[in-house]
């Protein structure tokens, strides 16, 4: 089922193109360019999301969003030219999902979207493929050549740690806060232990690693390629 | 450019304060002079109504009535105190004076009449005016406190004078600042309203740009067109989103939301996020940090991450792809002292040795490199720029205490 997007936005070229890129990406879109239309597309049309502009004709955006969450408890992400600290703060201090300045990337506004619409209505993957080996989340399980081995706790949160980073570059002291709650010092050569062992058992040569990857002087990154 | 408005300012008040303590101060003393004479204030100089009251060797004769006003009376005491000449003296003024009633009349006055008197040869002339007409005074001061008058005089008047400027110096900095606070809003809201209007078509530019990048029937020639309008538009929103916090700093409306901060996690972070966000694709980025762990900083991390940033921006844009970016952080003294460095990779272009990194260049790129030097000195610390090869930039922060 494709998500329905509302784009709320006083002009109309950005409106079009934005609607063009959703529409690429796979999903439904409606368009607003007042309040008081995206109040009646959004009884009419009941989006999935909502990228709401904060400088309309007709009134405030952050004022929209108050009156949208009382009707509709739904994913909301401003899409402004303000980019002051106040306006962000504000906007996010309302319970927005998200606050994207203008201009943007249609790659950057996707991926957030996507992300925040993940987390709101709770895709969740049971399963993930990384070459020859499948990792089934719900056992907390890696299956490669028929051999089905059990991930440790801190192995598990570190593998979704880094899987949820999209193929991104995860910081060692982010992944140390992800699996100690704590700074970095003192876990180190632990961390080092578990992407060892990590590796044992996702990389079919441990020594020279496909998927879980060492960025010098920064982090891992699990790559993406080849993956499901 | 503050300063001189300040200074000039400060200047007008302190010739308007002196011209006015000067004005004051000679008129006072012109007025004190014109109207006194020997220290009291007589119509007619005694000396003149001595010397034209004569003794013809019979009766004495005032030769120039003129001399003594209409409400005026003269009279002349011989030296045993009886009265020997008088002119329009009135009826309640005594015939005979003791020594003691000279004493008190010379001193204060004559029956309520204000008298003047004048020593002769043959006795005492007293000039009377009108009850109620002058105010008659008696001063008697040390001689060495007079002798030391002009002096306090002198501190009483520059005392006055220092407190009249501090109040204008007061005055006119705070009506700098108003003036000040004024031009900066108004410059404020020019900036915001015209980066706010470039933002919208620039998000179209770029939105269609990048579609055009990935459409599958473009010719490779095309598609490189469409890669240099979104990355020159990335270009000019990383121009506005400079110029916009560099005017905020400038102002001082950038408030700062200081927090801790770890210098080796924001470092690996900041590098990061900038090789996830696919700006440095191709370049190889090392990060130096010592063994020991870093002093920690007090900072806006918002702010930081945009030195930074800048900083890497910089690198890529002066360096051919291949090239490696070194960025590390040591403690030194009291600072810390986090660097960029963009050198050349073995077989890369050299960069372009003109293209030098200056903190306040006029191109975009001095616009970044500006603000990289704005966002240190709001930290309390500052901001090295070394050109040449390869290029380097220090940023000095003081270590939290």
């Amino acid at each position: 089922m494709a998500y329905r997007i509302l784009i709320v936005d006083d002009e109309p070229a950005l409106q079009h193109m934005v609607g063009e890129i959703l529409t690429r990406a796979g999903y439904e879109t409606d368009g607003a360019l007042s309040c008081a239309q995206a109040l009646e597309r959004f009884h009419a049309a009941v989006p999935d999301a909502v990228l709401l502009d904060v400088m309309l004709p007709d009134g405030e955006g952050f004022s929209l969003f108050g009156r949208l969450r009382e009707i509709r408890d739904i994913p909301v992400l401003f899409l402004s030219a303000r980019d002051e600290d106040e306006a962000r703060l504000r906007g996010l201090g309302l319970g927005a999902d998200d606050y994207i300045t203008k201009p943007f990337l249609p790659q950057e506004l996707l991926l957030r979207l996507r992300a925040v619409l993940r987390r709101v209505y709770r895709e969740e993957t049971h399963s993930a493929r990384l070459g020859e080996t499948e990792i089934d989340w719900g056992k907390g399980t890696v299956r490669r050549g028929g051999q089905e081995s059990a991930l440790t706790a801190k192995e598990f949160a570190l593998l979704r740690k880094l899987w949820e980073a999209r193929g991104n570059i995860v910081t060692i002291d982010a992944l140390c806060s992800a699996l100690w709650d704590g700074p970095l010092v003192g876990y180190e050569n632990t961390l080092m232990v578990h992407i060892r062992r990590l590796r044992e058992k996702v990389e079919a040569d441990p020594s020279h690693p496909r998927f879980l990857l060492t960025v010098r002087g920064l982090g891992y990154r699990l790559q993406r390629e080849g993956t499901t | 450019m503050r300063l001189r408005g300040l200074w000039k300012g400060a200047m007008l008040v302190a010739a308007s304060a002196l011209l006015i303590a000067v004005v004051t101060l000679v008129g006072l003393i012109g007025f004190v002079y014109y109207n006194s004479n020997g220290g009291q204030d007589w119509n007619t100089p005694m000396e003149q109504l001595s010397n034209a009251l004569v003794w013809d060797g019979a009766a004495y004769v005032f030769a120039d009535d003129a001399l003594l006003e209409e409400d005026r009376w003269a009279m002349l005491l011989d030296q045993e105190g009886q009265v020997v000449w008088s002119l329009r003296k009135p009826e309640d003024v005594p015939e005979r004076y003791t020594l003691t009633d000279v004493a008190a009349f010379t001193r204060w006055y004559l029956g309520g009449y204000p008298v003047q008197s004048w020593v002769r040869e043959d006795g005492l002339l007293v000039v009377g005016s009108p009850r109620g007409s002058i105010w008659k005074h008696d001063i008697a001061m040390d001689t060495q406190v007079l002798l030391q008058t002009p002096a306090w005089f002198l501190a009483l008047f520059l005392l006055a004078l220092g407190g009249v400027l501090s109040l204008a110096w007061l005055a006119v900095g705070r009506w700098f600042r108003q003036a000040q606070q004024v031009r900066d809003a108004a410059r404020s809201n020019w900036i915001n309203g015209v980066s706010h209007d470039i933002r919208t078509p620039l998000s179209v530019v770029m939105g269609y740009a990048a579609q055009m990048e990935e459409a599958p029937d473009l010719t490779p020639e095309h598609r490189r067109q469409a890669s240099a309008i979104r990355t020159q538009s990335q270009v000019i929103r990383d121009l506005v989103n400079d110029l916009n916090l560099t005017m905020r700093l400038d102002c001082e409306m950038q408030a700062l939301r200081k927090e801790i901060i770890q210098p080796s996690a924001f470092l690996r972070q900041t590098a990061a996020d900038f090789l996830n966000g696919g700006m440095g694709s191709g370049f190889d980025v090392e990060m130096e940090l010592p063994e020991t762990p870093l002093p920690e900083v007090k900072a806006d991390p918002f702010l930081l991450r945009r030195a930074v940033n800048n900083l890497l921006s910089n690198c890529v844009r002066h360096n051919a792809a291949g090239c490696s970016i070194r960025l590390g952080a040591r403690a030194e003294g009291k600072e810390l002292l986090l660097w960029v460095e963009g050198g050349s990779a073995e077989g890369a272009l050299r960069p372009d040795a003109s293209q030098t990194l200056e903190p306040d260049g006029g191109a975009a790129h001095g616009t970044g490199l500006r603000l990289v030097a704005q966002i240190a000195a709001a930290h309390g610390g500052k901001a090295e720029f070394h050109s040449g090869t390869p290029y380097r930039c220090e940023l000095r922060l003081p270590v939290k205490q």
